[in-house]
């Protein structure tokens, strides 16, 4: 079983950070992985997107042509990536910041206002893990513990924007039943 | 058992130059390699080593070249053009005999090129740009463990043989993050007090030099080095062969893109073709030997490579034969993708095998 991911946004959305935490999840999990960034000469404002890989055997395509889940979280993105999902595949689009149009009928869309959610939570810099979350309950059950662990190893000993961070990922993660019911 | 960390390639071989003893560093800032220098910046000076941020390239390899001649165990890092400008005195620490471990993490060429990874610097690691009759051990990791694995294995060889060892990274692995273990080093320590210039203190004076007005005595000393090369080859031929045993069809890659070039292997497995993947992992010293005896039962061996066909030259002089070797590549940009690499190799199976 291989699984390919591209996240991707603007330089200041936390792309590379939740891609390396999404990567540390898998690694937590015992699973092969790669994470590859990929990013303009600016880092603020401009262009960013990594691409995560994972597989329960050795993971031997460390670039792919095209991904099982997308998440686009700006417009940009949107446009730069939406036909590098697989047929089947899907994408996560952050609707605060980019049009909700379905171009393609061979993808399962989801639409979340996901900078207007972070916002609400009370952190604009959250909106990421939101999206996590909302990766996570469409692919993977992951135990909350090796989430933690994820955030930990990335954000080292900043406690609050950990547990910020946490809220977000299970706030993305109960989004869509919520939304459902 | 230590634990799993999600790494760079070039931070893995930062904390592994680290954990094996390196003391000084120096280098020039060049993408894709720039965090093994940002990385050592931080952690050499807390840890009161060597660290310096050269005025150019060229600095930077002479400076490395001063300090290993004092018997510091000494890296520097860069990438493609900018090691062209290191080739001289890569030269003349062969003739000298000081241990330099250089890690060359590949972008696009010729000229300055641009960051595209690219495989591009084979014929300039294995053949080099320098003069005289010398060779540089060159090592080529295809994961980020192996990025661990070879710099341990660049500082023991480098010490072991007296020589100069090259690290030749693609820039993908580089940039590539995957778990891998910071095992302890498992080489023992090379005693260097023999050769070493530490201060005449009690002792005769040595000198190291690679100026030498006797003919006899500089063809002695290039004798002597190529004796210490023949021993190199004996010893530290290094490779990888995956299914090769039973194989029709051999192919043959080197660095990360081996491993798409594996899962080449198994997709044609699947579909009953016997294909097997032959990887070297030393390019100096290239498993010749062991090529030729794998190819000699297999009806055609496709090299493929991230450039226009430099390993080819080594393939074909391994095989022997350039009637049965062909080539499928590029010379930069987005590595080739198993799908593209199983639509050329049928393209090839076709023209020239009705049998296959």
């Amino acid at each position: 079983m291989i699984k390919n991911f591209i996240i991707s946004g603007s330089g200041g959305q936390g792309i590379l950070s939740i891609g390396t935490v999404l990567a540390n999840i898998f690694m937590l999990n015992d699973l092969f992985v790669s994470y590859c960034p990929c990013y303009g000469a600016e880092m603020r404002g401009g262009a960013v997107n990594c691409e995560i890989n994972m597989s329960n055997e050795e993971l031997l395509s460390l670039q792919n042509e095209k991904a099982d889940y997308v998440i686009a979280l700006n417009q940009t993105s949107l446009d730069k990536f939406i036909n590098k999902v697989k047929k089947n595949g899907t994408i996560i689009v952050n609707s605060s910041l980019a049009k909700i149009e379905k171009t393609r009928n061979d993808i399962k869309y989801i639409f979340a206002p996901l900078t207007q959610e972070a916002l609400k939570l009370g952190n604009i810099k959250i909106a990421n893990s939101i999206a996590l979350g909302i990766l996570s309950k469409i692919t993977d059950n992951f135990s909350i513990e090796k989430v933690k662990k994820a955030y930990e190893k990335i954000l080292k000993n900043k406690t609050e924007l950990i547990q910020k961070n946490i809220e977000a990922y299970l706030f993305g993660y109960n989004y869509l039943q919520e939304r459902i019911q | 058992m230590k634990e799993k960390t999600l790494l760079k390639g070039n931070i893995a071989i930062a904390k592994a130059a680290l954990n094996c003893g390196c003391s000084c560093y120096f280098g020039y800032p060049i993408t894709p390699q720039t965090e093994i220098g940002e990385y050592l910046s931080f952690e050499m000076q807390k840890n009161n080593l060597a660290y310096v941020c050269a005025e150019s390239e060229i600095g930077a390899i002479n400076m490395a070249l001063g300090a290993a001649s004092v018997g510091a165990k000494v890296m520097t890092s860069s990438s493609s053009c900018a090691v062209s400008l290191m080739q001289e005195t890569l030269s003349y620490a062969c003739s000298d005999e000081l241990p330099i471990v250089l890690v060359n993490v590949m972008r696009a060429g010729p000229g300055q090129g641009y960051i595209f990874p690219s495989q591009g610097d084979y014929n300039q690691t294995t053949i080099g740009g320098g003069n005289g009759d010398y060779h540089i051990i060159s090592l080529s990791p295809s994961s980020v463990q192996e990025c661990v694995d070879m710099t341990y294995k660049a500082f023991y060889l480098a010490q072991k043989y007296k020589n100069p060892t090259i690290l030749l990274v693609d820039g993908l692995l580089g940039q590539t993050a995957e778990p891998c273990i910071l095992f302890d080093n498992p080489y023992k320590e090379i005693d260097n007090s023999s050769w070493a210039l530490t201060g005449a203190k009690n002792r005769p004076s040595r000198k190291i030099h690679s100026l030498e007005p006797s003919q006899n005595k500089l063809n002695k000393h290039i004798l002597n080095l190529k004796n210490k090369y023949d021993l190199i080859e004996k010893n530290e031929t290094d490779y990888e062969k995956y299914m090769c045993d039973d194989a029709e069809i051999i192919l043959t890659a080197f660095g990360s893109l081996a491993r798409a070039v594996k899962a080449v292997v198994n997709s044609f497995r699947e579909k009953g073709l016997k294909a097997g993947l032959f990887r070297p992992k030393t390019l100096y010293p290239f498993p010749y030997d062991a090529l030729k005896k794998i190819a000699s039962q297999a009806k055609a061996i496709i090299d493929i490579e991230m450039n226009l066909g430099q390993m080819l030259r080594d393939v074909k002089l391994g095989v022997l034969s350039d009637s049965k070797v062909y080539f499928i590549g590029k010379p930069t940009g987005n590595w080739l993708k198993k799908e593209e690499i199983i639509d050329s190799v049928e393209n090839i199976l076709k023209e020239n095998y009705a049998n296959i």
